[in-house]
């Protein structure tokens, strides 16, 4: 279905373009910065941006605000620990069981909030978050508590974790490019735009909505996996409501409903969070702030206003399909 | 044998019957205006048919299959559309994306749902606004777009709620003629409307409810004569 009849794949056509420009632009940093802890900064950057790709899947594509992106991240993290710290399992195996973890406990969750739409989906993923965090914080025996997890490297080479990263962040997008421009991702945004419009029209607004929480929360376990054995410590902090503050932060700025947005939102406001640590611990004030800025006057975020002046330019289709879940 | 049967339909909300004992049929290729004043139970009966509401009692079949316990997105696979009176289209993508989406959700492949979404654009007379997202459409565009998600894989009954209501007469026409050449070619309607010239004119038969209960049915223009009919559009004493 090409031509000038799909106006939709036009626009993510364009959309994963420029994220595949980003994610081009990461691939030759290292060759221009060699400091390790700089490069340490853009891994953890490139975590961010799995987690909000994972969470705009969800929130941006098919309307469902959920609040549990960290608290994934914090279970893919701690499968992949466990099995080291109990089985000593290899880290492949640890990672795979993450992915598979974490993705059938979303399934589920999608199941069990399958009726819920604005204020109490966001409340029962909310819940489950701190539940899962306070569970994995109080049980000393199998998890260490707060004290948390030491995890094994998958490598000693910084620049090598930093290809790692990108290649799975490059994977993630592509894997979100096909899914979007398939007959799922019109489901999602159909889901998205009117649930019960979907369902009259036939389309199984369960299966695509228990989909889309097991694919988001894959995504974040995935990420939270690697960024386990990246930082050699896991720990319930990683599942904090600060931590999906900012995903959701990352994801507004950059631009919800999109592909672009979530990467570039979570390169800028992390890379932005590094450079405001000399100014004290006014990181979320700021970011807060501009959630509100962008959520009152600038919807579609930066990309979407990118995406805009391009159209204006060129006569093309650019414009994102924005969201406000 | 009748497309779309209901026996004993009734739902309850507390105390109050939306709906009591509606038991009607739809034939195959008939357009039948289920019509009533405000408040009379049509559109509940309409969820009911539909699938969005459970009934309380009573029970559905559609071309001889049960269908009472089927989800909306089952009886819309099984051939059963509904259109609603505040039209539910997806907002944030274009018109033709909408009847896309719609042709996909139906089994059809890419390429033919894009095929048969331009003839429905051109023929609802919607290619102006083609590329435009569905929440930049007027209301009446709205609702000649519904026409279209429902016809884009022809539906074995369409269930129109209200399609004429605060819809400017150009499009009224329109949809009007829609309705009329896909009946002449076979196809079945379950038309609820307050409209009744156009009832008048397009229906070949005609229910009217009140107070949740079927008063009258048979040819439309017999029904609009019925006494029982009048009264409860005009209230008892208006006759005679």
């Amino acid at each position: 279905m090409s031509g000038p009849g799909n106006l939709w794949r036009r626009r993510l056509a364009t959309d994963f373009r420029a994220a595949l420009a980003i994610v081009a632009l990461l691939a030759v940093l290292p060759l221009m910065v060699t400091s390790p802890y700089t490069l340490g900064i853009l891994i953890v950057s490139m975590y961010f941006a799995m987690l909000a790709l994972g969470w705009n899947l969800l929130a941006g594509f098919t309307g469902q605000f959920s609040l549990a992106p960290a608290a994934f991240a914090m279970l893919g993290a701690y499968t992949t620990a466990l099995l080291d710290y109990h089985a000593k399992a290899p880290l492949a195996l640890g990672i795979s069981a993450a992915i598979l973890a974490t993705a059938l406990m979303g399934w589920l969750l999608g199941r069990v909030v399958l009726r819920l739409r604005g204020p109490y989906l966001a409340l029962t993923t909310l819940s489950f978050a701190e539940i899962a965090r306070v569970v994995v914080g109080n049980s000393h025996e199998f998890t260490r508590g707060d004290q948390g997890l030491n995890v094994p490297s998958l490598m000693e080479s910084r620049v090598g974790y930093y290809y790692v990263f990108l290649a799975v962040l490059a994977a993630v997008l592509a894997l979100l490019f096909m899914l979007m421009r398939g007959r799922a991702g019109r489901f999602w945004l159909a889901i998205r735009d009117d649930e019960t419009g979907a369902e009259s029209r036939g389309i199984n607004v369960v299966r695509y909505k228990t989909l889309a929480f097991a694919l988001s929360c894959m995504v974040c376990g995935l990420a939270g996996s690697l960024y386990g054995t990246f930082s050699q410590l896991v720990s319930p902090e990683l599942g904090l409501l600060l931590q999906t503050g900012l995903v959701i932060a990352m994801v507004v700025i950059g631009g919800i409903g999109t592909l672009t947005g979530p990467i570039l939102g979570a390169l800028l406001v992390y890379l932005a969070s590094e450079w405001m640590r000399g100014f004290g611990n006014v990181q979320m004030i700021v970011f807060a702030a501009l959630v509100i800025v962008f959520a009152r006057f600038f919807r579609t975020g930066l990309w979407g206003l990118a995406s805009s002046r391009l159209a204006t330019r060129g006569g093309a289709p650019a414009k994102p399909a924005p969201s406000s879940p | 044998m009748t497309l779309l049967r209901a026996e004993g339909l009734t739902k309850h909300f507390g105390g109050v019957a939306a709906v009591e004992q509606l038991s009607f049929g739809v034939e195959p290729g008939e357009i039948l205006g289920l019509i009533g004043p405000n408040g009379s139970g049509k559109t509940t009966a309409l969820n009911m048919l539909s699938g969005f509401l459970a009934p309380d009692a009573g029970r559905m079949w559609l071309d001889g299959a049960p269908m009472e316990r089927l989800s909306p997105m089952q009886l819309a696979r099984r051939g059963l559309l509904r259109m609603f009176q505040m039209t539910r289209v997806f907002a944030r993508v274009c018109a033709l994306d909408n009847l896309l989406t719609a042709g996909l959700a139906r089994g059809l492949a890419e390429d033919e749902a894009a095929r048969r979404a331009h003839e429905l654009l051109a023929e609802l007379t919607l290619e102006p606004v083609a590329y435009l997202d569905a929440a930049q459409l007027s209301g009446g565009q709205r609702k000649l777009l519904e026409f279209g998600m429902c016809f884009i894989e022809p539906p074995r009954v369409a269930l129109l709620d209200e399609p004429f209501a605060a819809v400017h007469p150009v499009m009224r026409e329109t949809m009007a003629k829609f309705i009329r050449r896909r009946n002449a070619q076979g196809h079945t309607f379950l038309l609820v409307s307050h409209d009744m010239p156009i009832v008048v004119e397009l229906c070949h038969r005609a229910a009217c409810m009140n107070a949740g209960r079927l008063i009258a049915i048979g040819p439309t223009r017999d029904v609009l004569r019925d006494t029982a009919v009048i009264e409860a559009y005009l209230g008892s004493g208006s006759h005679g």
